[in-house]
This record gives structure tokens, sequence and C-alpha cells, in this order.
């Protein structure tokens, strides 16, 4: 028990249960550890310092966040839903379909899910619950399940930070997970059709086929986003870095000159929210990078190879043993938490059986973004409980399905490395 | 105490106004980089420079003086289950221990940040010092913010805020 590593995880679990912000709670426990090994605490100081400052792929975070904060603003989200309505809202249960493909859609402009729910939540809830034809519940819970695509298909936060602990390559990161993506919405477009012939949800209006034109028009600049982000980066004509930038302009531009609707107060308000919700999010990666110098100090890696060694487990067994540990840990910390402080030391163990660690990441941001609609602490039935104030007990009631519609996804994307490494491989991915 | 609070209030929203501008100048001087790298082919070092600059200092200074108790990741489950008196006593706890860890430590950092002064960025020559010495502003507020999670838990007056989840768009 007097082993300064052991006291510092013991300190870390301590304060976070007792309520401390989770990046202090890694801070302080990083520090004690250097105490109690007569280490120079401020060696922890310059790895958060040097690491924030040297971190530039990171930086395409507050820029995703703000790109995203700038279509919601605006109203790219709104067309967007009304285009997917004429395509794909005239079967059973369409508007839950709907609820899928613009998840898609937005998915390959936003890197965030809970962006994604904020966002489309109240338009999509509020349609779908519009003279009762679907109970709230059900609204939240598919809203809820679909926004789990959000950081899977590209752009991605969660990528980016876990591209920062694991050193892999964004690129192909991003790549690794459009497939993946659109198999989870596949299985959750599935699940609802299956529900909707159970539960004999409504034909919803068709949108007239003459108005579809119009609409997908209307939506084009919307629809465009995507292909310029992914064009941009794997055409070689910027770093995601860079695109997350242009993600944000391009937001701003359609929104201010197509769709007239970026006010400047609006604008200041975004830009404020999005660097509150950076500097939230920047201070769980300071403390990570603390603890990334414990990490390295008490080689970890190492003493988890040699373990690995003697416990002779498979990767099959491996990676069964990661999504149980990871999906008990969504259902209590978010995906920030898991990727930046979990995966660290998941990792060595990953690289010493030879797992594929671009294969790894999608896994275990797969898992993260389940975790997010996992009771009882799953952020995303918090925001859809709050837009529909229906109480989380229902809510989850209804998602459970689509839990099981995800697992079904998890299961194909851990076992089938060829299925997920497919496109990067096109790229000239080594791996 | 009145003057007091507006003169907290209106530094807090100079903060905002600060961390907003440093979010707006990293965009801006994205899109130049873009600009000249990729369009016109020159080679800059001061825009990836600036930008990581202002990322530093957005967090540590966004996390300092703007971020609400609110906003902050933090793990709700236990704290939000138990009882008035444990809530209270969970706050002197964690109040007490950051602070003391952040006051240890602290002539460490001031240490390290001063020796840093040797040092200089690459691109635009600004000596480290400077750069890094928004840790200490960092530090002290969080030795501040968490002396009064201590004393409200030991007064008693009132539990840290509800997290909101729509604030955690990185997810």
């Amino acid at each position: 028990m007097t082993d300064p590593f052991t006291l510092a995880i013991l300190l870390i679990v301590a304060l976070t249960v007792t309520g401390l912000p989770v990046g202090l709670a890694v801070m302080s426990g990083s520090f004690l550890y250097m105490l109690f090994k007569g280490y120079d605490p401020s060696l922890a100081t310059e790895s958060l310092l040097q690491g924030l400052f040297n971190g530039y792929t990171l930086l395409a975070i507050p820029l995703f966040i703000l790109a995203a904060d700038i279509m919601n603003v605006g109203s790219l989200t709104d067309r967007l839903l009304r285009f997917c309505q004429a395509l794909v809202g005239r079967f059973r249960g369409g508007l839950g379909q709907v609820n899928v493909v613009s998840s898609v859609i937005f998915s390959g402009m936003s890197g965030s899910a809970v962006a994604d729910a904020v966002g489309m939540g109240k338009i999509i809830i509020g349609m779908m619950t519009k003279d009762g034809r679907y109970t709230k519940s059900y609204a939240a819970a598919i809203t809820a399940a679909t926004a789990t695509i959000g950081p899977i298909i590209p752009p991605s936060i969660p990528m980016v930070l876990y591209a920062l602990v694991s050193e892999q390559s964004v690129g192909f990161l991003f790549a690794a997970g459009l497939l993946p993506g659109l198999l989870m919405a596949l299985s959750m477009g599935v699940m609802n059709w299956i529900i909707a012939l159970r539960r004999d949800f409504p034909v919803d209006d068709t949108v007239p086929l003459r108005d579809l034109p119009r609409l997908t028009a209307e939506a084009v600049p919307a629809l465009m986003l995507p292909v310029i982000l992914l064009g941009g980066i794997y055409g070689g004509v910027m770093s995601p870095t860079e695109a997350a930038a242009v993600a944000a302009l391009y937001a701003l531009l359609v929104s201010v000159f197509f769709y007239r609707s970026v006010s400047v107060p609006q604008f200041y308000h975004a830009l404020l929210g999005s660097a509150r919700s950076t500097a939230a999010v920047g201070v769980l990666i300071a403390g990570a990078l603390t603890f990334d110098y414990v990490i390295a100090r008490e080689q970890l890696p190492k003493t988890i190879a040699a373990w690995m060694d003697t416990m002779d487990l498979t990767v099959l067994g491996f990676l069964l043993f990661v999504n149980i540990l990871l999906l008990v840990l969504g259902c209590l910390l978010e995906g920030g938490v898991i990727l930046l402080i979990i995966v660290p030391i998941l990792l060595p163990a990953a690289a010493a059986l030879g797992i594929d660690l671009v294969h790894f990441g999608v896994i275990v941001v797969v898992n993260s973004m389940i975790g997010l609609i996992t009771p009882p602490y799953g952020l995303l039935l918090f925001i859809t409980a709050n837009i529909t104030k229906e109480p989380v007990g229902r809510i989850i009631r209804d998602i459970v399905p689509f839990i099981v519609a995800l697992l079904v996804a998890l299961a194909i994307i851990t076992l089938s490395e060829d299925f997920v490494l497919f496109l990067p491989r096109l790229m000239g991915y080594e791996g | 105490m009145n003057g007091l609070t507006t003169t907290i209030h209106w530094l807090r929203a100079r903060a905002e106004n600060v961390i907003a501008l440093l979010l707006l100048s990293m965009f801006v001087t994205f899109l130049l980089q873009i600009l000249f790298r990729r369009v016109l082919g020159w080679s800059v070092g001061w825009t990836v420079e600036w930008v990581t600059i202002a990322w530093l200092w957005g967090i540590l200074l966004g996390y300092a003086f703007v971020v609400k108790e609110s906003e902050v990741i933090r793990l709700d489950i236990v704290y939000s289950a138990v009882s008035r008196p444990w809530r209270r006593a969970f706050d002197v706890f964690s109040g007490l221990v950051c602070a003391a860890i952040f006051i240890i430590t602290m002539p460490a950092a001031v240490d390290y940040i001063t020796f840093m002064a040797r040092e200089k960025t690459a691109y635009l020559r600004w000596p480290f010092h400077l750069v890094f010495s928004i840790y200490v502003a960092f530090a002290l507020s969080v030795i501040a913010r968490s002396l009064f999670t201590a004393w409200r838990g030991f007064s008693g007056t009132g539990p840290h805020a509800a997290p909101s989840a729509e604030s955690h768009d990185y997810d």
C-alpha cells in the first residue's frame, strides 16, 4: 500500500468520487506521486505546459467545437433535417430513419456527439412528437442513440484525443471511423424498423417528390461541408487541424451569406461558448499530460508488457476484457475521461499483443460513445431528457434496444480488423 | 462586499472577452496559415506558435476565470447520491487536499517557469517564462476555488452546482 503509484491512483479515485473536477483530481494525484517519489514536482508541471504548447494536433478541438456551434446557431441543421425528411421520411417509422440519416450527415460535419444531440435534438424531437406520433421517450432515446455516430464518422474530437495518447495519425484514425460509423447507423436503422413494425408506428406524411429538388438545393451548401472536409484532408490539401478551421469558416460563410442567419452577437456567443468548452476539456487534457509523465516514469508500459506475458492472454480475450471494462466504466465516466486517463493504461498492453492501434482506437472510441448513452451517467441521456422534460428512467427503457444494436455493431468492429482498416489501407496505411 | 462582487463580475466579463478573442485569433491565424502555406506557398512559422500560445492561455485563463462550476468535468454520481452532511464532508476533503497539493507544488512550478526565462520561442522570440506565466494564475485560482469549496462544506453554505451536459460538446 505504500507504493507511491498506488497511492496516487487511490487519491485520484478518492478526489474524483468526492466531487473534485476530474482534471484537477488527476493533477493532484500526479503531483502527490512526484512528492512521494522525491522527484521535483515541476517535472509534472513541465509535462503539462510543454504538452499543451506542443500539442498542435489538439488545436482541432476548439475549432471543431466552434464549427458545430456556428452550424447550430445558423439554420444549417434545420435545412439538413428537412432534406432528410424528404428523403427517408416516407417509410414506416420514417422520422426515426430521418433521425438516423441526419445523424450520419451531421457526423460528417461535426466531431462531437453532444453537439449533434444539442444541435439536432430539439428540432427532430419536436418533429417526432408533434401530434403525439411518437412518444417523447422514444424520440429522446433514438436521438441520443444516433448522436453516438457523431465522433465515429470523421471529423471527430474523441479521435483527436486518442491520437494524442496513442501517437497515431489523426488522418488514418478519421478514415478508419467511416465504415464503422455507417455500420452503427445501419444497425440502428434496422432496430428502428423492427420497433416501428412491432409498436405499429404511424407512416408519416410524405413530402411530395416534386419538392425534393428544391429541398436538396437548399441543403446542398450544408451537404458540401463533409465533402470539402474529407476531400481536403485526404487530398493532401490541408491537415486535419487546418480542416477544422476551414469547417468553421465554411459554416460561418454559409450561415451568413446563404441562409442569412448568424448575427454578430450570435457569433460572439458561439465563440465564447466554444472557448468555455475548450477550457473545460483542456484542463482534463492538462491532467492527462501530468499523468502521462507519471506513467512514463513508472515504466508502466514495460510492467504491463511483462505482466501480459505471464497472463498468456489471447488478442480476443484481451479485446473482450477491454470492451467489458470500458462499457462498465462508460456507465460512470464521460468519453473524454476514458480516452485520456483510462486508455493510456490499456495501450501498452494492446501494443504488446500486436493489436493494431488504429483499429484499437476505433474500438475504444465506439465504446466511449456507447458510454454516453448508458445509465446512470450518460451525457446524451441528460441532454435529450432536458429537451423533452421526460424522466431519464423512461428514456432508458426505450434506449435499451438501441444499445443492443450498437453492441452488435461493436462486436463486428472488434472482430473485424480488415473491415475497420479497409479505408486507411486504401490510403496507404501500413498496418 | 457589494463593490467586491461588482469588481469580480466586471473582471469575469473581461476574461470572457479575452478568451473569446483568443479563440477568434486562433481561427483567423489558421485561415491565414492556410492562405500562406497552401495558396501562396510561403513557409510560415509564427502562425503555429501563435495558435499554440492562444490555446495554452485560452485553457488556463479560461479555467481560472471563466469556466463555471456547472461546466467542469466531474463525476457526480456518488456526490449527488449521498446525504447533505456527506456532501459537506466531501467538499471539505476534496477542497483541502487539492488546495494543499497545489500550494506545496507551487514554489517548484514558479522556479521552473522563472528558469524558462532563458529560452525563447522559435519564431516570435518571446521568452518562455512569459508564455508559461499563466500557469501561476491558473494554480492560484485552483487554490482559491478549492479553499472556497472546503469553506462552503465547512460552513454549510450550499453544494456545488449541478452539471449542465450541453456544455460538454467535445464528447
